[in-house]
């Protein structure tokens, strides 16, 4: 009897002594993941950050921990299409830092090993609210940025389908309406992300504005964007002429093509505009859905799609609903099929613990309580490991 | 109802905290705030602390307030006293007074968006400031909101008292909740009627807290007003008879 209480008071003394209380009450599940935080805790701070800044060299062995973009580049690669809490973070910490996550590393690895000659394949990031959808599109989209990739990225599909005020009949197609405002906003953003592909990619066919303005054959796809960004009523009209021109210029070869769609159920979903007689438009009526639609079909190579499905901004879907057959309806669906799933989930502990390792480096939590084990643990549970909600979280401790 | 309970019974004397003044219930007396449970119903103990101390740490008091504890009728905790670590019983008041028409939901996201703000802009302060002016700095909103508030409470308060059919401003001693009262209602009626219309709450409650943490600001000047009008009915004071 004597040795085995010898053996358990040493155990007891491995361990840290003011935790001795604790073991006694807590459940034998989360007594692993304690464990492996303290063991964490005793090692020296470093398993928040990596060194490693290059996407490209991303591996397992960095998952969980966090790695800096450059404050420069995050002005050109993501002029929009960032969270708005991001960025929120990023002027509050002066720096911006992703962490490397599963999802991510498994979208890069298929990325890497891509065949161009094949035609584009489509990947969804799906998941619950607050998971991190969004962070790994723009972890994919600055790997390719820094690959030399073109990046075709729609920062949010609902923007596009609702709180449209000015609609206004399509010039080239009669029964589609235009949308001046939305399409010259993202084409001053594409502008600024994709700056030196302007000046080399030349259209391949003559495209008529109006009786006085027109844009001959080989002139550069920069011309376009100007003149989308200059006269706002052909804006929509440019867009379109991008995505056909650049589709059809990405199977040539001479730049790598990147779709990311932020948001795609809305290609799909209803949309709350109404013509002036109150009947509702569906989006293939929108010249910019319709367009984007013919985009992200994988009947083109040289590229990728990688779409992410999102119910916060969507028009009359559960808030409950996630999954891509809920969001995107049997159309939708059947018109994505074949795709890759990938599913985005809560932090694992190891995660957890190395976000909350990362905030208290940078001084945000700031209570007291926040430092201490059983802080780590209310929080753990308040936000049941939701990357989201743990943010919001720690926002205001 | 239960006859009038004695207070012989030993260890009242260190209740810990929630206890309410066990005022004697004389037949003909009515009490103006009364509760339903009858008085030998005693407060909960929330603190998480309290249970885990190990039997060799108590003193004789406690382990005789324990084993009370077991047999005693015992009141239900209020729905806002949570055990946990995060909890400010001051940051509670403060919420409950913002609050409009039982929005709690309302009240609690504003308190939130409120020190998120704080926080935000002392970081912001920090970052832009020379290594040797960072650790005068405070960054925790909470230690913010506790200074503030304790800079807003007046020292000296006034009374209206009638004498000879006029009511005179007397200078009195305030009691400690009654001036963080005070100092929390200063903040809140400020923040709302003094705030341009597009302005949120947060953004200005925010701004008046790091004014008052400064010692500046309207409701420190409100502070010192009210002590100016102490000091100047000094000559009334002898119309308390309290």
């Amino acid at each position: 009897m004597l040795k085995g209480m010898r053996r358990l008071i040493s155990k007891v003394h491995k361990l840290d002594p003011g935790h001795v209380l604790h073991m006694g009450t807590q459940a034998p599940q989360s007594l692993a993941a304690h464990l492996d935080s303290q063991v964490s805790g005793q090692s020296p701070r470093a398993i928040s950050r990596t060194s490693e800044n290059d996407p490209a060299k991303h591996e397992e062995q960095h998952e969980g921990q966090h790695y800096s973009l450059p404050l420069q580049d995050m002005k050109t690669i993501f002029p929009h299409g960032l969270p708005p809490r991001f960025v929120m973070q990023m002027k509050t910490f002066n720096e911006a830092c992703l962490m490397v996550r599963k999802p991510a590393l498994e979208l890069l690895h298929h990325l890497k090993n891509t065949n161009f000659d094949h035609p584009a394949v489509r990947y969804v990031l799906y998941g619950e609210k607050g998971t991190g959808k969004t962070l790994s599109l723009c972890h994919i989209i600055h790997f390719c940025a820094k690959q030399d990739w073109l990046i075709l990225h729609i920062p949010d599909g609902h923007l596009w389908v609702k709180n449209c005020q000015d609609l206004l009949q399509s010039t080239y197609n009669k029964q589609r309406f235009d949308q001046p405002l939305e399409a010259s906003v993202w084409l001053k953003n594409f502008k600024t992300a994709n700056e030196r592909f302007l000046s080399q990619i030349k259209i391949q066919e003559k495209y008529v504005w109006n009786k006085r303005e027109s844009v001959e054959k080989g002139s550069l796809l920069g011309e376009v964007v100007e003149q989308g960004i200059t006269r706002v009523r052909n804006a929509t009209d440019a867009v379109g002429i991008v995505l056909k021109e650049l589709k059809r210029q990405s199977s040539l070869g001479i730049f790598r093509l990147l779709v990311a769609v932020d948001g795609v159920n809305a290609l799909w979903g209803r949309t709350t505009l109404k013509r002036e007689d109150k009947s509702p438009i569906a989006p293939e009526e929108l010249a910019l859905i319709y367009n984007l639609r013919k985009m992200v079909k994988n009947d083109w190579h040289g590229g990728a799609i990688v779409l992410t499905l999102s119910q916060t901004g969507s028009l009359f879907k559960p808030r409950r609903a996630c999954l891509p057959q809920e969001l995107l309806g049997k159309e939708g669906f059947d018109a994505l099929d074949p795709f890759i799933p990938i599913l985005v989930s809560n932090y694992n502990p190891k995660e957890f613990e190395s976000c909350i390792q990362y905030y208290l480096e940078n001084s945000w939590l700031q209570h007291e309580k926040a430092h201490t084990e059983e802080g780590k643990k209310e929080l753990l549970f308040l936000s049941n490991a939701n990357p989201g909600q743990l943010e919001r979280l720690c926002a205001y401790l | 109802m239960a006859a009038p309970v004695m207070k012989t019974v030993r260890g009242w004397s260190d209740l810990a905290l929630g206890v309410r003044s066990a005022v004697l219930r004389l037949p003909g007396l009515s009490q103006v705030r009364w509760s339903r449970y009858s008085p030998e119903y005693r407060d909960p103990q929330i603190d998480k602390e309290y249970y885990r101390k190990p039997l060799a740490e108590q003193t004789e008091e406690q382990k005789f307030e324990l084993e009370l504890r077991k047999t005693q009728l015992i009141k239900a905790a209020p729905a806002t006293k949570t055990g946990s670590v995060f909890e400010d019983p001051l940051i509670s008041k403060f919420t409950n007074m913002m609050m409009k028409g039982g929005n709690k939901v309302l009240a609690r996201s504003l308190m939130t968006k409120t020190l998120e703000a704080v926080k935000r802009k002392q970081f912001e302060k920090y970052h832009a400031a020379s290594p040797e002016e960072r650790a005068a700095i405070e960054r925790n909103p909470y230690t913010i909101f506790h200074q503030a508030l304790k800079n807003c409470e007046p020292v000296i308060g006034l009374v209206p008292i009638l004498k000879g059919g006029h009511f005179y401003q007397v200078p009195v001693p305030l009691s400690d909740r009654r001036r963080r009262f005070m100092a929390m209602k200063w903040m809140i009626t400020e923040c709302r009627e003094k705030k341009p219309r597009r302005m949120l709450m947060p953004e200005k409650l925010s701004q008046e807290l790091l004014e008052a943490f400064h010692n500046q600001g309207p409701v420190i000047r409100r502070k010192h007003d009210m002590h100016k009008m102490a000091e100047a009915n000094r000559a009334l004071a002898h119309y308390r008879w309290w």
